[in-house]
């Protein structure tokens, strides 16, 4: 009877052991899933903890390649094509899906560019698969018309998007990608984008564009440039005018419609 | 070297340029495609053609739209050109023909009939000074356009019993 008594006890015992480490296994892969955002729930809503930043930095690769245009079609089955190096502001690239879990967060985020809180003069796009690969309703379902929303499958061929959700950013002045990767929080794109124009700023690599875009004292050396060479000079009258027959001598034209 | 269509039209982009092709959802009666196409980031906001994107363009930069008109203008002595221009030179750009007048910016407006429909091409120089580098550029993307006949929306087929 002892003896039966003994081996109930050790029995129970190896069971009691052997379930407590099939539950923490379990654990870990639910813990494993829920940081890929796969888990139930949204992911980006409650972080458990702050998660690596998966972004390839600026500073850490940089050469990633030229970044091609995007084009393709709008949820409402207008064409769209976005160059992103005409100009030097920083393209921000979403590739999104429609059914993602993980890209639930992102969907909102980047469409209300103040809560995201990015650097000024960054341009944001999102990029879903074409038609092909999604339904463009559910896609318009999920837009604000806040921000350009391009569906494109030849799109996430050219910047190997190996899934959603997916970010690039692009350089404009060089045209050159300049991060990309898996972001698990929203707060890390402004990241990725503050630190690659920190390091433009080091690098002065913005673009010749002329004074349409030029700010500040550059501005103001192009224009006295311009009116030095019309004869305009400081303290000319014709540049503190008093009323409008100053301004307009020859009479005031009226601009075709 | 991108290309993109919708509503009949088809642009193959030149380098540096970006576009758009849509139809304006209608509040009263009918709207017609539009595209339009620059050398830097047209706003999202923006007019038919161009207000609110002809303030922020560079000297070095183009805008231009390409706008049908209804089917009622078709045969009328506005669009009795048939087909676009072939070429632009820079003496058709003017800073008179600007829909907001900016200065230093010149423009172009023709109006023609492609394919059985009424167009109108309004092309903006961001600088007039620069017209002999920047009107190549309009013709580039003038050439690039592919215009097709209208869609025409048949109704759908009824029973045949009924």
């Amino acid at each position: 009877m002892i003896a039966l008594v003994i081996v109930s006890t050790f029995v129970v015992l190896v069971l009691g052991i052997l379930v407590a480490g099939l539950l923490r296994s379990h654990a870990d892969i639910l813990r494993a899933l829920h940081e890929l955002g796969a888990g139930v729930g949204d992911p980006a809503a409650r972080p458990a903890a702050p998660a690596p930043v998966t972004l390839t930095a600026p500073a850490s690769s940089p050469a990633l390649g030229d970044a091609p245009a995007v084009a393709g079609i709008t949820p409402t089955g207008d064409a769209r094509a976005i160059a992103v190096d005409n100009s030097d502001d920083f393209t921000l690239l979403g590739f999104l899906s429609s059914g993602c879990t993980g890209c639930a967060a992102f969907w909102d985020a980047l469409q209300e560019p103040g809560r995201l809180e990015l650097p000024d003069r960054t341009r944001v796009v999102i990029v879903t698969k074409g038609p092909d690969r999604e339904v463009p309703s559910e896609v318009q379902a999920r837009t604000t018309g806040r921000v350009p929303v391009v569906m494109s499958t030849d799109a996430w061929v050219d910047y190997q998007v190996p899934g959603s959700p997916f970010f690039v950013l692009v350089d404009g002045a060089t045209g050159q990608k300049v991060g990309q990767g898996v972001a698990r929080q929203v707060g890390q794109l402004a990241e990725l984008v503050r630190r690659a124009e920190h390091d433009r700023g080091h690098a002065g690599g913005t673009r010749e564009r002329g004074e349409g875009s030029a700010g500040g004292p550059a501005r103001e050396a192009a224009a006295d440039e311009v009116l030095a060479a019309a004869g305009i000079l400081p303290g000319d009258p014709s540049l503190y005018p008093r009323t409008l027959d100053d301004v307009f001598p020859h009479g005031r034209a009226v601009p075709a419609e | 070297m991108a290309t993109i269509g919708a509503h009949g039209i088809t642009a193959r982009l030149p380098a540096g340029f970006e576009g758009r092709i849509f139809v304006r959802p209608a509040s009263v009666g009918v709207t017609y495609p539009v595209g339009q196409f620059a050398t830097f980031p047209i706003p999202d906001d923006i007019g038919d053609f161009g207000s609110g994107a002809v303030s922020v363009m560079g000297p070095s930069d183009v805008f231009a739209t390409l706008f049908e008109y209804g089917p009622e203008s078709v045969g009328t002595a506005l669009f009795a050109q048939q087909g676009r221009p072939a070429a632009l030179a820079e003496s058709d750009f003017s800073p008179m023909t600007l829909r907001r007048g900016i200065p230093g910016q010149s423009g172009t407006q023709w109006f023609f009939t492609e394919s059985g429909r009424p167009f109108s091409f309004y092309a903006v120089l961001g600088s007039h000074s620069l017209r002999s580098a920047l009107v190549p550029h309009v013709n580039t993307l003038l050439s690039s356009l592919t215009l097709s006949p209208a869609v025409v929306n048949l109704p759908a087929a009824r029973p045949l019993w009924n």
